[in-house]
């Protein structure tokens, strides 16, 4: 915007003097975050990929800690904080962390580093047609603000969530800035959302509502952070007469349940398949799954269950079943989520991985599927896509993870196995296999005779000698350069 | 050289062909007309050979020789779309005065030189382009989209028109030129039918009609590892592939097992990679299959549990696989009832549905064959589209899905459509693979609707259910079904 270069300049000798000088509202409120990201490589898990840096810009919350999109530091090796105008600079970790809400919280090392920061505190939650702004810090630490208005409110998706979350949508004209990660939108001083999502051609974009942040930082204080709850259901709409007469539903509302984890808040306070859901925590549901939200009006059942409560917080429903109306309680929880054989949201996570004489088997992710690309559904081994997208109707049992061969590193061992890959491993001489770890144990149990691989799919089963794999195992690790032969 | 000319100029037809393509999207339809233009070439018997792909939806088949500027109407007399090859008879004994025929040769050499004879693009009159042989192997042949057949690469240029013409060298043919890459995909490479595919073709008619080809329906891999030897007890002599998958339904079901070490095909050695030899040339096992005819036999000599066994296979086609190929002659089957339209699931559904199909359809087509749903599911069946209609107003988000039942029957195939909506009382409920809602009609809406939804759309007929004489899968599935 205005030249401003003799700031950055001065910033050099003095600092803290500068910003004592100019400690307003948006000084104040944001620190710009230095993330260097380096994800691990799904199809070479014994190593990361290129590193690269992200830049951001952070929430100073009253406290001194700092909030930011979890998309801003997912994979990352370090992050760094740095005041705007001193650029004065201070390490930070991460204290809590959401994928699926898109929410980190950042505390920097040294306790004192934002002591002189005020923070911000939360706004009110907005409405369709509030308007906000949307501050940016330019190259010099000047602040931009930009009017924003909110086109809708209302359940939407989020990057790494499969089910929704409340989201704004935004209009706001933003310049092209490298901290453009986390923006936040204020009203008057205080937080009313953070930006997570922009199109520069439309001009529009999302941001997560401040109840968002809200029920993720009432979770982090008490140092456990246990996440939104979800209720572990399909549903469909029940607006069609004809359907509503087929599952015996009343006259008007309610929604019709065509999936129900067992594990999950739904199936463990003992809703079934075929159940047609009328309120929950005394909302009433109407036909399209929406209950009267005393701000935003019709709103996603989504938002009900998953925002409102939390973790271990008592739930009731109200249902009919076959044409009989009755009430069922249960305590919300996200087993539905998390107890599952194949885990969808992997960040930071190293993928384990044992290499047995060239052969690569690793433990099935989604974070694996999606390293295929954008068209991973159609590219990966179709198996693999399979048992993970479809792991609900499938039951599978959450303790059972889906060991599989991803690959092979030729080698004397594994001659005329070369071509195999995405083969999922069901026995090793004829013992079921649930896990890499177990099956690093029998391997490792071996001593001598052949190693019976068993798969799913053709080839049924291919052998190895395990006199062999110890003779030679070993080898083939450093032709290759592996640091390890196995991470589990 | 002059004498291959002279008979090529004498034998070698412009085959002119307008065709009628079938619409899967709207399957009631009789489909676009159009127009395009081949070759073909006079052989014993009065016929004419060309491709399958040059003729297949014909509507109307002119032929024109060289020497005679008459075009003359063409009637196809076999066709075998497995192969791309085609037979055409012409009734107007006129057309043969001049004609000698082109006599059938062997596999020629690599490196040898050929010519190709054809119509393609850039003129009217014949075209000759020379190349040599540089491939003899087994290659897709795209026409029927899933078979592998042997197929020989040239360099000489063959282009759209070449198709059905004949590849020569000296006075004979020794292939049929019929597919090739796009110009930014390849050069110089372009492929003939070899004359045992040719050759197979003719006799396989000669009883009067085209039978598939067959098929030993396994899986098999190299037996290259020592260990893997080792545990069948196989000696490191570089022979023998070992059986991993059996289709059910298939030539080797019953008679093969998972693990069987097949060590020679009808006395021919099977080398550890799968290959024979066949008059000195190392070419894929399957190729002695290939030979045969349904009915067949062939003797394998299996090595099963450390003995030493020699298995007789009868040969015969793998029908349950043929939802994988192109549908050309059949007209798209369909039941439309209350707007719901439902289809069998087929290559060529798949090709208008490719990007819109969800991942539960695209997995249903992919997983068919492997995980042998056929023996469930012999021909699931899809809710195609929804034709807008008040009545359906509250299904269209359903489109896409694949029928699990309908009123309490499980659906199998197209033809369990009809009786199992003819099942329902007041109301038609249908269930879909996976976490679907249910869809519900009321029969009585339906049947007032019909007519008008019929007069809407244009649809003359409200079911088209007949097979022709494409045969699918029996299915393993308990055939009697309670409601």
């Amino acid at each position: 915007m205005k030249s401003l270069i003799r700031f950055g300049m001065l910033s050099l000798w003095m600092g803290s003097c500068l910003w004592a000088a100019s400690a307003d509202e948006s000084r104040g409120s944001l620190v710009r975050v230095r993330a260097s990201i380096q994800p691990y490589d799904q199809f070479r898990p014994w190593q990361k990929k290129a590193p690269y840096g992200l830049n951001g810009t952070g929430i100073v919350l009253p406290g001194g800690k700092v909030l930011v999109t979890a998309a801003l530091v997912a994979n990352r090796t370090e992050v760094g904080l740095e005041k705007p105008a001193s650029a004065e600079k201070c390490a930070a970790e991460v204290e809590a962390i959401d994928y699926e809400a898109n929410l980190a919280l950042l505390r920097p090392i040294d306790v004192k580093f934002l002591q002189n920061f005020a923070g911000v505190s939360m706004g009110p939650s907005l409405r369709a047609g509030d308007t906000a702004q949307v501050w940016q810090l330019d190259k010099n630490g000047e602040m931009l603000r930009n009017q924003a208005e909110v086109l809708s409110a209302g359940v939407g998706r989020y990057p790494s969530d499969e089910a929704g979350f409340l989201l704004y949508g935004v209009r706001v004209s933003l310049s092209k800035r490298d901290d453009s990660y986390t923006l936040p939108m204020m009203r008057d001083g205080m937080l009313v959302g953070m930006m997570m999502g922009y199109d520069r051609d439309s001009q529009e974009g999302t941001a997560i509502p401040v109840p968002m942040i809200e029920h993720f930082l009432k979770d982090a204080a008490d140092g456990k952070y246990e996440g939104f709850p979800t209720l572990g259901v399909s549903w469909t709409s029940l607006r069609d007469p004809n359907l509503r007469e087929e599952v015996k539903a009343p006259k008007t509302g309610g929604i019709l349940l065509t999936r129900v984890n067992e594990r999950g808040t739904a199936g463990r306070a003992g809703l079934q398949e075929g159940d047609v859901l009328l309120s929950v925590d005394g909302f009433k549901l109407d036909e399209d799954g929406n209950y009267q939200d005393a701000l935003y009006g019709p709103t996603s059942v989504g938002n009900l269950i998953r925002t409102r409560p939390v973790v271990g917080s008592p739930a009731r429903f109200h249902l009919s079943r076959g044409g009989k109306e009755m009430d069922l309680a249960g305590l919300y929880d996200r087993r539905a989520r998390d107890e599952v054989s194949i885990p969808s949201l992997q960040f930071d996570i190293a993928p384990n991985y044992l290499v047995i004489g060239g052969l690569v088997f690793q433990e099935l992710t989604g974070a694996y599927l999606q390293e295929w690309g954008d068209k991973w559904s159609e590219r990966a081994p179709q198996r693999l896509v399979q048992l993970f997208s479809f792991q609900q109707e499938l039951k599978r049992d959450p303790k059972k993870k889906v060991v599989f061969l991803s690959q092979v590193l030729p080698s004397e061992i594994t001659m005329g196995y070369n071509q195999l890959s995405g083969l999922v491993l069901e026995k090793l001489n004829g013992q079921e296999i649930d896990n890499l770890k177990s099956l690093s144990e029998m391997v490792d149990g071996i001593q001598d005779g052949d190693l019976v691989f068993q798969f799913m799919d053709d080839p049924e089963r291919i052998i190895v000698d395990s006199g062999e794999i110890k003779a030679k195992g070993d080898k083939v690790g450093k032709d290759y350069g592996l640091p390890t032969l196995r991470r589990l | 050289m002059d004498s291959q000319l002279r008979e090529a100029r004498r034998n070698v037809v412009m085959v002119e062909v307008t065709s009628q393509t079938w619409d899967y999207r709207l399957p009631w339809n009789p489909g676009t007309v159009s127009s395009a233009r081949g070759a073909g070439f006079v052989i014993e018997g009065k016929r004419i050979l060309t491709n399958a792909h040059v003729i297949s939806g014909a509507r109307n088949i002119t032929v024109q020789r060289e020497a005679d500027p008459r075009k003359y109407a063409g009637k196809v007399l076999h066709v075998a779309h497995d192969c791309d090859l085609a037979l055409v008879e012409i009734e107007d004994p006129e057309f043969f005065k001049g004609t000698t025929l082109l006599p059938i040769g062997t596999i020629p050499e690599l490196e040898s030189v050929v010519s190709v004879y054809g119509f393609p693009i850039g003129g009217d009159r014949l075209s000759v382009t020379r190349g040599v042989v540089s491939r003899i192997d087994y290659n897709s042949y795209t026409h029927s989209g899933r078979e592998s057949h042997l197929a020989i690469q040239i360099d000489a240029a063959i282009n759209p028109g070449n198709s059905g013409g004949p590849v020569m060298q000296d006075d004979k043919v020794v292939g049929v030129a019929f597919q090739g890459f796009r110009g930014d995909v390849a050069q110089n490479v372009g492929y003939m039918i070899p004359t045992p595919v040719i050759r197979r073709f003719l006799k396989d008619v000669e009883d009067g009609h085209y039978d598939h080809y067959v098929d030993i329906a396994i899986r098999w891999m190299a037996l290259e590892n020592r260990a893997m030897r080792k545990y069948l007890k196989r000696p490191n002599d570089g022979l023998g592939v070992v059986v991993t998958d059996i289709f059910s339904e298939g030539s080797s079901d019953g008679v093969l097992e998972k693990g069987d070490v097949l060590l020679s095909i009808d006395g021919h050695p099977i080398e550890s990679d799968g290959s024979v030899r066949l008059e000195g040339q190392p070419v894929q096992m399957e190729e002695i299959v290939e030979r045969k005819f349904a009915g067949d036999t062939v003797t394998l000599e299996v090595w099963r549990k450390g003995k030493l066994e020699s298995l007789k296979l009868t040969l015969r086609p793998a029908e349950m696989f043929s939802m994988y190929e192109n549908i050309y002659e059949e007209a798209p089957r369909y039941v439309v009832y209350g707007g719901l339209v439902f289809q069998p699931l087929t290559a060529n559904l798949m090709a208008v549905l490719m990007g819109s199909a969800d991942l539960r359809l695209r997995q249903t087509y992919s997983m068919f064959g492997q995980d042998q749903l056929y023996r469930e599911t012999p021909e699931p069946v899809v809710l195609t589209s929804i034709l807008p209609d008040p009545l359906n107003v509250y299904l269209r988000g359903l489109a896409g899905q694949v029928v699990r039942e309908i009123n309490g029957r499980k659906i199998r195939t197209l033809a369990d459509v009809l009786p199992a909506l003819e099942a329902g009382k007041e109301r038609t409920v249908i269930l879909f693979l996976g976490d679907q809602r249910p869809a519900v009609l009321k029969n009585r809406e339906v049947d007032q609707a019909t007519p008008r939804l019929m007069a809407q759309y244009g649809i003359a007929e409200v079911s088209r259910t007949e097979l022709g004489n494409r045969r699918l899968a029996k299915g393993s599935f308990q055939k009697v079904d309670s409601k």
